[in-house]
């Protein structure tokens, strides 16, 4: 399916796309259509009203009727139109409130939807370039409210349509009779000029498209006309702050560069003025069918009134009539080609949340043991992350014993944090197995077996939501038990001087009056979590990589109260904290190469780990400073 | 630092001020938006004219049973007229988009660039943050962002005002006593407009807090740095409670909104068809008097009803540009802001003849706000620093450690220019530094911050700072060797020109974090300015690799006067001296094994680290905390 919104599609594609994306409106809202018919039918009928009755009026008075008798008439048709017109408002009104919650529930439905999604999938290639195609094809457009609003725009044409045929059908019957040649001229020449317009809106709207939807043809290409000014606006990892940099290395040219100069570049200058003379001549050739169409309603009907010698009325009525049959087919057309293509934007965002889960989903329940005796094992697992080449774990096997407290140690990349990941299966290998208690973990429900396990990942996330809430992970919680895990957690001086307590609101995303937290704040507000939890396993990825010493001391020295009896991993590469542990397994490059006690460890010289104890121990040795390769 | 609230809150300029901000915007931008402008509102004012004249026409000639050729001529030539107008009117209409539209960009653009050019103090300001964000914001929501309305809505005034007097003098011609009623139904519809105008901005508040709920749940729904946890943690369930919740408050306010709107309708509907049947009551008595034709009955009551549109739409053209010149002040304040003043200062100093002296006397620093530099800062302390004295000597190599919090960075900050100090004086060579100009004042400085700033532009320019016209690549590559990716780059035909993250490029490099700490060392040493400070280099390095940049370090400070700060206390091993930051002063200098034999603070720190690698129990030592 990968299409630019400028390729043509066969009239049945459309269709296609436009059922699916109704069938979703009418999943968000069961009762939008029928309330959007009725409130087009009743506002379509309001102008027709008006128009029989100015059509009544003047043969009124060309007829010489008394003014009483106009006047009843008059009254009687205002009267009709008042509670129509109040009618319509209130309904669209209503109708308002409904197009509203459903703009709002749809425009977050990729993010809702990116919860319960595979994590395999969600940073796969597949994923990400479905929401690239999402970007774009939203880039220029109001999301469902296009389709919504085209939608009425379509309903509105197709009544005015009916209304025209019905009280301008007599149009026809005089048109053949009288036999006029120059009415039937006319028509002729509107239609000439209505199929030469539209031929040249086509073309000029093609044009303006190109600028719309216009891709880089190559990276010289992408150069010269991509510019960063959004980017940095608005994206996180260049925002504002970074800006000590850019001064102290005097980057004002650079960033320039990127930005405005980019405006005046001649690629894009040429191709936004090209568009912008699109958008004209399709305008310019829209004004003139519309015109067109017109005055040659008028000019027809007044035609007809000499032929066959009808009423100034009806020449109001049919010229009215004849405008606006001809007015609404034109606009027809011109609404069911964007509705399908309005339609045709919302293909990638349906595509995505239709997305199907990959990995297997398990049914068995999770056996729940008050002694915590769940046992792990690793069976010659090997993984890669998709769409890389190299294996992040190799023919990796390993058992995690009840109780322990192990040690996982290793350079960047030597698969740490990936074990930990395939352990709590947001990735399944693909090859070997990981066991629980004998039975592979994928034949479990994955909610139940998620349970097993409380991590704190290396860049664990706060929400900005209430402290509470963030360490229960529900607005409803066990306040008391919310308060102790946060004092365990080492939280507590900070809670102590809170006004709000635990009802504080973390950052400033949500509420003014929130907390702004350091990194070292936010951490045991994470460990909290993780205690508040209450899981058989605790894993910790590398927490103290920003603290400085004290804190670090604090965290390893609390981290065996916070574990009590529970089985515990601790992933760092910084190997004081292996001591603390009673085993230690160092992985490199995808395998476990050592597994063991420090002292065992550091007596074989030879192994990975004494190389890399010796490299950061050589620093504290009081032998003097010896260091290699000055 | 003193930034108020109210300081910052922007001047209030009028919606006549705003209109004129972008007439000189866009005459110095995009004229041409001007000139089309013109011919828009003068075929726009004129047009609807043409429009109830067309079945006056048509009547009058019908009535009088004309000749058909006569017929033809007239309302054809009529009609040709219409067409051309029309499609002028739509076309100026819709050619001017793409030229307004991009000057969006454009003024997001300049609001990014200025925000490099302010004083440093006011980017670290949350007022100043808000403001920037309420600017850029005001240029970010498509056709509704306030450099689009103002044009868009200017004409649409000016039309519908002109259109108004047009009407008016047709009305008048028929009958004063008319215009005269109409002009009072005006009235009482402006009223009405006003009130539904207040109560529209009376929600603004409110809209402003339920659409900041909801992005915030958007985005932490949608946040893929937190995928992990919310697995793991199953807050799907958490997350999805709080969406519902602020979809009902947005619910609920919309239909406040709604049933207030109705309301306001209902009023403008009753008016009208009150405006209307007084129209047709005097049309009709004219006309079964006499007095007026068929054509002109048509005529008059086109005007009578199409002058109240013009009503309604002066009154939603100025709603609308009083939101967009409300923004139009965050855009017009931010850019109005004081800058740097980079130049002034007449002293000039010898880069190429480095090491320099740096001295800090009695400096005292303080945040005036809870939010002060970001990580560094304890949010209840406020004062950083109280009589600090320093003195760098030249070419010394200074290891400055201290707790987290106890103000290592703001240091870095206030050395380098970036933050100035309350009192006391900072010394170059022994001569104070506002005395020189402040661009030659950074270039003193390589540094290399916590945060990891990589722009997603060729690793070049990633270097250099600079265009890719500007960048020696010969020395790039040395820098690069220096700090050991030279090997890396090679081996993954990694080039200069070679852009950086996937942002730009799909193909762009990525580096793991170590590599990125390498990256920002090189772009260090690309600067080779005299002064060399690493703040933290290594905490995403595992052993081997922290320590290679140990092994380097003395060859990268080489001739340089040298800052190196770092949680890990082996890092003090190879400075010459070392600072220890406590209570906003230099609690202890010396080296290290004159620390150790002092016992004081650094002693301690040491021991606990250290403990792990000799033997030692940590919990066996006591710490006075």
């Amino acid at each position: 399916m990968e299409s630019n919104l400028t390729d043509k599609l066969p009239l049945k594609e459309h269709l296609q796309n436009v059922k699916k994306i109704l069938r979703f409106i009418r999943e968000m809202d069961r009762n939008c259509f029928r309330i959007m018919c009725l409130v087009q039918a009743v506002q379509v009928s309001i102008p027709y009203i008006e128009l029989l009755l100015s059509a009544y009026i003047l043969d009124a008075v060309s007829a010489r009727k008394g003014f009483r008798e106009m006047m009843t008439v008059t009254l009687l048709s205002m009267t009709g139109i008042l509670v129509l017109r109040f009618l319509a408002s209130a309904m669209s009104h209503h109708l308002e409130v409904r197009r509203a919650h459903m703009s709002n529930l749809y425009s977050c439905i990729v993010q809702t939807r990116m919860l319960n999604m595979d994590f395999s999938r969600i940073d796969s290639p597949e994923v990400k370039k479905l929401k690239d195609r999402i970007r774009t094809d939203n880039n220029w457009g109001a999301g469902i409210n296009s389709v919504f609003w085209t939608g009425n725009a379509i309903l509105y044409d197709v009544f005015e349509i009916a209304g025209a045929a019905i009280l301008g059908a007599p149009v026809a019957v005089y048109l053949i009779r009288s036999g006029s040649l120059t009415a039937w001229l006319v028509l002729a020449f509107l239609l000439a000029v209505s199929v030469f317009s539209l031929q040249m809106q086509t073309h000029f709207r093609r044009q303006a498209d190109a600028y719309r939807y216009s891709d880089y043809k190559d990276a010289a290409d992408k150069e010269e006309r991509f510019c960063f000014s959004w980017e940095f606006a608005f994206a996180d990892s260049f925002n504002y702050k970074n800006s000590k940099d850019i001064r102290l290395y005097e980057s004002n040219r650079l960033m320039e560069r990127w930005t405005n100069e980019v405006l005046s570049h001649k690629g894009f200058r040429s191709l936004l003025l090209k568009g912008a003379w699109g958008d004209a001549g399709d305008s310019f050739f829209s004004g003139i069918s519309r015109n067109a169409i017109l005055g040659a309603s008028y000019l027809t009907a007044a035609l007809i009134a000499l032929a066959e010698g009808i009423t100034v009325g009806s020449v109001v009525r049919f010229a009215g009539c004849i405008s606006r049959l001809l007015t609404s087919a034109k606009g027809l057309a011109d609404n069911l080609s964007y509705f399908a293509l309005a339609a045709r934007r919302q293909l990638s965002t349906l595509e995505l949340i239709g997305l199907e889960d990959e990995m297997y989903k398990g049914k068995l329940p999770v056996e729940k043991r008050s002694d915590n005796a769940y046992q792990i094992e690793f069976r010659n697992v090997s993984f890669r992350y998709p769409g890389t080449e190299q294996y992040a774990l190799k023919n990796f096997s390993m058992k995690l014993k009840i109780g322990e407290k192990l040690a996982i140690v290793g350079m960047n990349g030597s698969g740490k944090t990936t074990m930990i990941k395939l352990l709590c299966r947001l990735y399944d290998p693909q090859q070997g197995e990981i066991l629980l208690n004998g039975v592979d973990i994928r034949k479990f429900r994955q909610d139940e077996y998620s349970k097993l396990f409380s991590v704190v990942f290396q860049d664990y996330t706060l929400f900005p939501f209430r402290l509470a809430e963030n360490v229960a992970v529900d607005q409803r919680c066990d306040r008391e038990l919310v308060q102790r895990s946060l004092e365990n957690a080492g939280f507590g001086d900070r809670l102590s001087c809170l006004e709000q307590g635990i009802d504080t609101f973390l950052y400033k995303d949500y509420d003014d009056s929130g907390l702004e937290i350091s990194g070292g704040e936010a951490q045991k507000i994470a460990i909290a979590r993780a205690v508040y939890k209450d899981a058989p396993f605790i894993l910790l990825d590398e927490p103290t990589a920003t603290l400085d010493p004290l804190a670090e001391y604090d965290i390893y020295t609390n981290f065996d109260g916070i574990v009590g009896e529970k089985t515990a991993i601790y992933i760092s590469h910084r190997l004081s904290s292996c001591r603390f542990c009673e085993k230690i397994a160092v992985f490199h490059e995808g395998s476990l190469v050592q597994l063991g006690t420090h002292e065992e460890l550091l007596a074989d010289t030879e192994g990975k780990y004494c190389e890399m104890w010796n490299a950061q121990a050589q620093y504290y040795k009081d032998t003097g400073i010896v260091i290699e390769g000055i | 630092m003193n930034t108020s609230n109210t300081e910052f809150e922007p001047k209030h300029h009028s919606i006549a001020g705003n209109i004129l901000f972008f007439i000189r915007h866009y005459k110095r931008y995009e004229p041409a938006v001007l000139w089309i402008c013109a011919g828009e509102i003068l075929l726009g004012s004129l047009l609807p004219l043409f429009y109830i004249y067309l079945p006056k026409i048509t009547i009058d000639l019908a009535a009088e049973k004309t000749a058909p050729g006569r017929l033809l001529f007239l309302l054809g030539g009529f009609t040709l007229l219409l067409m051309l107008l029309e499609g002028l009117k739509s076309g100026l209409g819709s050619g001017k988009y793409n030229l307004y539209n991009t000057q969006r960009t454009n003024l997001v653009g300049m609001l990014f660039l200025k925000s490099l050019r302010i004083k440093y103090e006011y980017t670290e300001s949350g007022p100043v943050k808000k403001m920037y964000m309420k600017a850029c914001r005001s240029v970010d929501s498509g056709d509704w962002s306030a450099s689009s309305r103002m044009v868009s809505e200017s004409v649409s005034l000016l039309i519908n005002i002109l259109s108004f007097l047009l009407y008016s003098t047709v009305i008048g011609y028929l009958s004063p006593g008319m215009l005269l009623t109409l002009l009072l139904l005006s009235a009482l519809n402006y009223l009405i407009s006003m009130g539904r105008i207040r109560f529209e901005e009376s929600l603004r508040e409110e809209d402003a807090t339920a659409q900041k709920h909801y992005q915030c749940i958007y985005s932490s729904m949608g946040n893929m740095k937190g995928a992990k946890d919310i697995r793991i943690f199953g807050m799907q369930h958490w997350l999805l409670q709080l969406r519902d919740h602020v979809l009902g408050e947005l619910r609920s306010l919309e239909e406040r909104r709604q049933r207030k709107n109705a309301f306001y309708e209902w009023i403008g509907i009753l008016l009208s068809a009150v405006r209307d049947l007084g129209a047709y009551a005097y049309l009709l008595y004219r006309a079964s008097c006499g007095t007026i034709s068929s054509g002109e009955f048509v005529l008059y009551f086109g005007a009578v009803t199409g002058f109240s549109g013009f009503m309604s739409g002066i009154m939603g053209a100025l709603a609308s540009l009083r939101g967009a010149a409300n923004s139009t002040d965050y855009i017009r304040a931010y850019l109005d802001l004081p800058e740097e003043d980079l130049t002034s200062g007449n002293t000039h100093i010898d880069t190429r003849r480095p090491p320099l002296e740096i001295e800090f006397r009695d400096v005292c620093f303080s945040y005036k706000e809870s939010e002060g530099a970001e990580g560094d800062t304890a949010p209840c302390t406020k004062e950083i620093f109280r009589d600090l004295n320093l003195k760098i000597r030249q070419g010394e190599k200074i290891a400055l450690v201290g707790i987290n919090g106890a103000g290592k960075t703001t240091l870095v900050k206030l050395l380098c220019g970036i933050y100035d100090p309350d009192q006391g004086q900072i010394l170059i060579n022994g001569i104070d530094r506002r005395k020189f100009p402040k661009t030659e004042y950074y270039r003193l400085f390589s540094v290399v911050f916590q945060e990891q700033l990589i722009l997603p532009f060729t690793v070049g320019e990633n270097l250099a700072m600079d265009r890719m016209d500007q960048v020696n690549e010969e020395k790039a590559w040395e820098a690069l060797d220096k700090a050991g990716l030279k090997q890396t780059f090679l081996e993954k035909g990694i080039g200069i020109r070679s852009y950086m993250t996937k942002v730009m490029m799909e193909d762009g490099v990525e580096l793991s974090g170590g590599q990125q700490q390498r990256f920002l060392l090189a772009r260090a040493l690309y600067k080779d300015a005299p002064v060399l400070v690493l703040d933290e280099p290594t905490a995403a390095l595992d052993p081997l690799a922290e320590r290679e940049v140990y092994q380097h370090y003395n060859q990268y400070s080489q001739g340089k006067t040298a800052l190196f700060i770092s949680h890990r206390l082996a890092s003090t091993r190879f400075s010459d001296r070392i600072l220890l930051l406590e209570n906003g002063r230099i609690a202890e200098s010396g080296t290290h094994r004159e620390l150790m034999q002092a016992g004081g603070s650094y002693a301690k720190m040491y021991e606990i680290q250290s403990s792990y690698y000799t033997g030692g129990d940590p919990d066996g030592i006591q710490f006075d905390r």
